[in-house]
């Protein structure tokens, strides 16, 4: 099993979702954040303060995934997130140990 | 008997009789009778376990008794319900005496999976008062002999309880009501929640307990003895308590005999059977889950209201903070209502026939965030059946409406109208959204609730500390016409009640016959329109990239104006905020002010795009539609004004400048002075001259008028349509009719040079002194070449002060600059006015912009 975690842009979210389900990706978790990476931030000038966004908001997805369909779903990702610029976002993979269902105490891939 | 047989005796007949009640309760889906059957069965166990483990005697041993307290105590057991147990001692000697016997007994009663919650005390522990186990004291109010030492009980309950209670009656009211209050915050303080707690939440079982409690306490504080429980309402109330506590005890006996334990939330699955079953309500027309619902929030309405009514009513008769507080909001009392207690009550209780009175009274408490007494309430109802043979609508209805609903309580005061059924009785469309219980994952409340708690979360926005709130509050207080925003709020999500699928669609359906039925002006009725239309509009836009430039030109584009953009700001987030309380997080609150600023620094820097009569443009095809006839006219006038003219003014305001215009061969100065419903506005037409916008302004200043908005247009022709909006600050124009004509008159001597400006100007400096800022603005010139084609904008901060805009733009004149447009705004004290310059037809060189930098420092610097 693999733990995919994705940060896109926000404007990218519903394809990447939409992506990873034809991809057969069944479930996902979704987090609002904020950083940043090689895109810096952005100044706006309002009422004669300054406004600095250092931080972009960008989302975060979690995938776990039964290692069969992970370059399947990074492709999804990769294809529908791509605009070729700066502050696309990146994509992480780590090995998982063990997945548990808490209801029924499945594990394995099985759980996911 | 051996303890083995004792037990399986027992739990046959636990189960046995569990399972009657529970095929009883199925077929006659009565719950009160369901509670008192299962209240009969525990007491059955517990006297059982009383003779074979403690004493054969029913009545003893002495110093030793069985008391059922809580739930127990009060009849009213619901199928997984806790039951309360008091063993009661004399002494220490009994309690030790009894020790074992009380665990075997606690034991025997939890192996039939009862949960049990005993309590063993002393009776002198029983007289302890303890603040931070308040339950126990209040527990003891509801306390039922059941088995022992009767004389021992009797002293519990006839002497030591009401002694207790006399003399911690404030202590325990006060407790009482704060643990209520916090349970009815954890619950957003409203009984519309889409999925109620049918025992904690607000209006549920727990308010019926509280408002017997505080009744009880109340009346044995006067009696100094037990009361009569019938006297403890009266009989209307104890009518709906009534009804209410049948209902609310079958729904709760039906969700703990489906959910098999002891939960109370009525979930959407569990509303739609008890709908299929018509719980609690075997001869309603309920026709599906949304109607039955509607049931339940009558009833929960009714009892969180008596609660809530209590609440108020009894902790201010003890408490010296509480009455000294309602003492200084007694104060508020006037000739035609009295503040007792926070409780409004009417001076002249027939007033009420004459509607206005009615609606002063909303806005009366949405003013001072104050409740309906009982008897007003009862009056209100007595004189709602004639006033529905003639609602009262139109321009006077919508005048008090919107005085109510820019009022920091108006959320309060609307709840109070619509449980009423005051509001749907003004506003008939609105029924469609009565407790109306719309499904999706993400909502909380009921629609009307939404709509109230979002009217709500924007009033609250000036106390709040958080970050955001503080900006957002900014942006509210600019507003020019908040009621429009507060009747949007108010209107968007009607159309949920409607079965269109497109809910935007049939809510601006509705909104039209509201505003019929108010009599809106067009362009409130525009701007209303706009807003529910856009609704949803921000939170599509984020879900773009809000840093491309794009992105924001088209939604800024789609705004028009920066007021609608401000409205709308408002709107998104206060819709975002009454969803639920965690659906604004901080990262949605910073995404919506990210794409507000650069929408309204798009809508000011790109404004003087100019028009062309000839163009397709939705604003000017409107214009022709209502004069066909004016065409030429219209096209000469409106060539070459900056597109955003359009946007600022509404289509009549656009032809009464069109006939100012047309009149400027007879008259070269066409001016007309109106009052608005915050400032004065005048309006000047005329052919442009150097120093124009300069001289109007000194004269607005050498007349004490603030100017808090204005802006200035020109056509292709050279004809200027300066629009200035200003507080009168001596009310000189507000007093003093005859005024307006003299005003005018000094206006036009100075513009034709009749008067010395200067010399009015030094005699009202003279005249005044200012006193020192609250708050010390920095001023800042910043010069931005890139916004525009043609001109050079500049934007000027600085301290607001009477005269400010006159300095600035004579400042400007004296640099031979020409002022193409001017967008002039206030903010608290801080003046932020933006100019469109030339000089020549020119935008202004890199010297020119220092020279006019220098200029303006000096002066503002030297004048604060």
């Amino acid at each position: 099993m693999t733990k995919v975690e994705a940060i896109i842009q926000t404007s990218k979210l519903e394809a990447v979702k939409e992506a990873l389900h034809d991809a057969g990706v069944e479930g996902m978790t979704v987090l609002e954040v904020r950083g940043h990476g090689r895109q810096k931030g952005h100044t706006e000038f309002y009422r004669g303060r300054e406004y600095t966004v250092d931080l972009i908001p960008k989302i975060k997805l979690e995938l776990v995934l039964p290692d069969a369909i992970v370059q399947k779903a990074v492709q999804a990702i990769v294809t529908a997130a791509r605009t070729g610029k700066i502050g696309d976002g990146k994509i992480f993979l780590s090995k998982v140990d063990e997945a548990i269902r808490i209801r029924n105490d499945e594990r394995g891939e099985g759980a996911l | 008997m051996t303890t083995a047989s004792l037990s399986g005796e027992l739990r046959d007949l636990y189960t046995e009789e569990s399972t009657r009640i529970r095929e009883n309760f199925a077929s006659n889906g009565d719950g009160r009778v369901a509670v008192r059957e299962r209240t009969r069965l525990v007491q059955a166990i517990a006297l059982r376990l009383w003779h074979e483990i403690i004493s054969p005697d029913d009545a003893g041993p002495a110093g030793f008794a069985l008391v059922a307290l809580g739930g127990f105590g009060r009849g009213w057991l619901f199928p997984h319900s806790d039951v309360d147990i008091l063993f009661l001692h004399a002494s220490a000697e009994t309690e030790n005496l009894y020790k074992d016997h009380v665990r075997r007994f606690s034991q025997e009663m939890w192996d039939l999976h009862m949960k049990v919650s005993p309590a063993t005390r002393a009776l002198t522990e029983c007289d302890r008062f303890d603040a931070t186990n308040v339950e126990f004291t209040i527990s003891l109010l509801d306390c039922r002999y059941l088995a022992g030492d009767r004389s021992l009980f009797d002293r519990l309950h006839d002497k030591l309880i009401p002694k207790l209670v006399m003399r911690e009656a404030q202590s325990l009211v006060q407790s009482l009501a704060d643990v209520t209050r916090s349970r009815h915050a954890k619950y957003g303080d409203t009984v519309f929640h889409l999925e109620p707690n049918v025992k904690d939440g607000p209006g549920g079982l727990r308010d019926y307990n509280v408002a017997t409690w505080l009744s009880l306490i109340s009346a044995m504080d006067k009696l100094r003895d037990w009361p009569d429980p019938k006297t403890l309402f009266p009989l209307s109330t104890r009518k709906q308590f009534d009804s209410a506590l049948d209902f609310l005890m079958s729904v709760r006996c039906f969700l703990h005999l489906r959910q098999g334990r002891d939960d109370n939330l009525l979930l959407w699955e569990s509303q739609d059977e008890a709908a299929a079953r018509k719980i609690g309500t075997p001869d309603a027309d309920v026709t599906d889950a949304a109607s039955w619902m509607r049931i339940y929030f009558g009833q929960a309405r009714a009892v969180h209201r008596v609660c809530t009514q209590l609440l108020e009513e009894i902790p201010a008769a003890w408490s010296s903070l509480y009455r000294q507080f309602q003492h200084w909001r007694s104060r508020l009392s006037n000739a035609d209502f009295s503040v007792v207690d926070g409780l409004i009550f009417l001076q002249q209780p027939n007033a009420l026939h004459d509607p206005e009175m009615l609606l002063r009274l909303f806005h009366f408490m949405a003013m001072h965030g104050l409740r309906l007494s009982t008897t007003t309430e009862y009056r209100i109802e007595q004189v709602l059946p004639s006033l529905a043979a003639t609602p009262p609508r139109g321009a006077e209805l919508w005048l008090y409406l919107g005085e109510i609903l820019v009022q920091p309580h108006a959320a309060d005061a609307l709840r109070a109208m619509h449980a009423l059924k005051l509001l749907t009785l003004l506003l008939p469309e609105l029924k469609a959204i009565d407790a109306l219980v719309v499904r999706d994952f993400y909502h909380r409340f009921t629609v009307d609730e939404h709509s109230f708690v979002a009217i709500d979360s924007l009033h609250r926005l000036k106390q709040s500390q958080s970050e955001w709130d503080q900006r957002y509050a900014e942006i509210l207080g600019e507003l020019e016409r908040p009621e429009i925003l507060y009747l949007s709020l108010l209107l968007h999500d009607v159309g949920k009640g409607m079965s269109n699928t497109n809910h935007v669609d049939a809510s601006l359906d509705v909104a039209r016959s509201c505003m019929d039925r108010l009599d809106l002006d067009p362009s409130e009725r525009e701007s209303v329109l706009f807003l529910i239309a856009n609704h949803l509009e921000i939170s599509a836009t984020l879900r773009r990239d809000i840093f491309d430039h794009e992105t924001v030109r088209a939604f800024a584009e789609r705004m028009e104006n920066p007021e609608r953009l401000k409205m709308l700001t408002l709107l998104t987030y206060a819709d975002i905020k009454a969803v639920n309380p965690d659906a604004l997080t901080p990262w949605k609150a910073e995404n919506v002010f990210q794409l507000y600023i650069a929408a309204f620094n798009y809508l000011n820097h790109s404004v003087d795009e100019r028009l062309h009569a000839d163009q397709e443009d939705q604003h000017l095809a409107h214009i022709r539609t209502l004069v066909p006839t004016a065409g030429k006219k219209l096209k000469i006038f409106l060539e070459g004004l900056p597109k955003r003219y359009l946007t600022t003014y509404s289509a009549t305001d656009v032809l009464a400048h069109v006939e100012m215009a047309g009149r400027l061969g007879a008259d070269p100065i066409q001016l007309l002075l109106e009052r608005g419903r915050h400032w004065f506005e005048l309006t000047l037409v005329m052919h442009d001259r150097p120093s124009l916008f300069a001289t109007v302004t000194g004269v607005l200043a050498a007349w004490g008028m603030n100017i808090v908005k204005a802006n200035a247009f020109s056509n292709q022709a050279g004809t200027v349509v300066d629009t200035f909006y200003f507080t009168d600050r001596f009310r000189t124009l507000e007093l003093n009719l005859q005024e307006w004509e003299r005003f005018k008159r000094s206006l036009i001597g100075v513009l034709v040079g009749e008067t010395d400006l200067d010399r009015m100007l030094s005699e009202r400096l003279r005249a005044e002194k200012l006193g020192t800022p609250k708050v010390k603005v920095e001023t800042k010139i910043e010069f931005d070449d890139s916004c525009s084609a043609r001109s050079t904008l500049v934007q000027v901060i600085a301290q607001d002060r009477p005269g400010l805009l006159h300095q600035i733009s004579s400042g400007l004149s004296h640099e031979k600059c020409n002022i193409e447009i001017a967008l002039v705004d206030t903010e608290g004290q801080m003046a932020i006015d933006v100019f469109y310059l030339t000089s020549n037809g020119q935008k202004l060189s890199a010297d020119h912009e220092r020279r006019i930098q220098k200029r303006l420092l000096e002066s503002l610097r030297a004048e604060s």
